[in-house]
């Protein structure tokens, strides 16, 4: 490797290739996981029952309810097993220690004067801050999938309401994560840095 | 109002659902029922695994009487509300059995009384709990002594609606043949004279105006009125 390879792999961000598989899979399986769960939830909305208002037909995806159903429990594989990979990478290799938000963050939130500095910690903390949700999706998913053999696992969300309403704003969130990471990643490190982690 | 019903495939609908939806853009015409159908079947086999796995013959937690949603039970029904004579009303229980009977509603509830506080969750999303009042399916197993290659039961209803489930689902203490809802007599809406309740199936597998129960070795071709259109079979919880 010359001198100014080693230069230029310095100077642009890199990502592992298992980061790179997680960011691909994961956001085409929320994807279709959204798309199939708006299906799923026009059968009888979440908020007003039968009288409530829907979502159209361009966002849904299964063309009725047990298509929608059909999708969602196929692709909740592919989103929870990636998921899981992904932590385990992120736990063997130690990442965790060094790639995800820690209490020097938040250090540098409160008193760095470095606005790139600044920067950085925001991001980290949004895109740690994530993960809960992540796993939050998957967690009210199976509560409200087995109710009755984890009943202990649907009693966490007290009642039938606040769970699908959980499992719900699971969506929105992710949408406005996804939205503020990118913007975020931009400021960091410029299109480079995003480019970096998708190809 | 039935289940949420499949759309007509028109070139419209095709077209929309291909095209311009925002994963049809990515899926190319998945998004349609006939390709859902195909991805479901997929993971079918894997998820119902699990279920089956998940499945135990323990009763699922009750809830207290105060914690009943009279107004939580919608209505669904995907004909007409059949009208039986309570008098005249007749359970036939036949099929791989050593003693097939047939009780009338007097016969069913001179019968061990067994009731049970459960969440009802319907496929549509919504759920209510209720409180159902019967028989026990395991208590009717005994007495017709199902024979031992027996591994399904077929349920027929007085409108033409048809199910058929696991004998271990089948037989768990808290699968019900009921004619009491929430400490009254079942009304004819919610299935009277007798109707399948259970907190372990979601609400499609819960047959209304049962009038026969079959004991069966193999499946029919027939699974049931909603498994036949495209939802799944064992729908456990």
């Amino acid at each position: 490797m010359t001198a100014s390879a080693t230069k230029r792999n310095a100077k642009f961000p890199s990502q592992s290739a298992l980061a790179k598989t997680f960011h691909w899979v994961n956001i085409i399986a929320l994807l279709l996981m959204m798309a199939s769960g708006l299906q799923i939830y026009n059968a009888n909305p979440v908020f007003g029952g039968r009288a409530g208002w829907d979502f159209p037909e361009l966002v849904l995806l299964g063309g009725w309810l047990a298509g929608g159903r059909a999708w969602h429990f196929a692709i909740m594989w592919v989103y929870s097993l990636n998921l899981l990979a992904y932590g385990v990478f992120v736990f063997v290799t130690r990442r965790w220690q060094h790639r995800f938000a820690s209490s020097g963050d938040l250090k540098a939130l409160r008193a760095s004067q470095n606005e790139k500095r600044k920067n950085f910690a925001k991001h980290r903390l949004v895109y740690t801050a994530i993960v809960p949700v992540l796993l939050l999706a998957i967690a009210s998913g199976l509560a409200m999938y087995k109710p009755a053999q984890l009943h202990w696992l649907a009693a966490l969300f007290g009642n039938w309401q606040t769970l699908r309403t959980v499992h719900f704003l699971t969506v929105p969130i992710v949408l406005a994560f996804s939205l503020v990471h990118s913007l975020l990643a931009l400021k960091v490190g410029n299109l480079r840095l995003i480019k970096s982690m998708f190809v | 109002m039935g289940l949420i019903l499949p759309p007509s495939l028109s070139r419209r609908r095709l077209l929309i659902g291909a095209g311009l939806s925002g994963a049809g853009l990515l899926l190319n015409g998945c998004g349609t029922s006939l390709g859902s159908r195909r991805v479901g079947q997929l993971t079918e086999p894997l998820n119902q695994a699990i279920e089956q796995l998940l499945l135990s013959q323990s009763p699922v937690p009750e809830f207290p009487i105060s914690a009943i949603q009279p107004d939580q039970l919608l209505i669904n029904t995907f004909d007409e509300t059949p009208q039986l004579d309570p008098e005249q009303f007749r359970l036939v229980v036949d099929g791989e059995v050593n003693q097939p009977m047939q009780f009338s509603l007097a016969d069913l509830q001179a019968l061990p009384f067994k009731d049970m506080v459960i969440r009802h969750v319907c496929v549509e999303g919504w759920a209510a709990i209720v409180q159902w009042g019967g028989v026990q399916l395991q208590t009717l197993a005994q007495l017709v002594q199902p024979k031992a290659g027996v591994r399904y039961v077929f349920f027929t209803s007085a409108d033409g609606y048809y199910e058929s489930w696991d004998l271990a689902s089948s037989l768990h203490p808290q699968t019900l043949m009921v004619y009491q809802k929430n400490g009254q007599p079942l009304s004819v809406d919610n299935g009277a004279p007798l109707r399948l309740a259970s907190p372990i199936k979601l609400g499609y597998k819960q047959s209304k105006w049962v009038t026969q129960i079959t004991f069966m070795n193999e499946l029919r071709p027939r699974l049931g009125y909603w498994e036949d259109r495209g939802y799944e079979w064992f729908a456990g919880l």
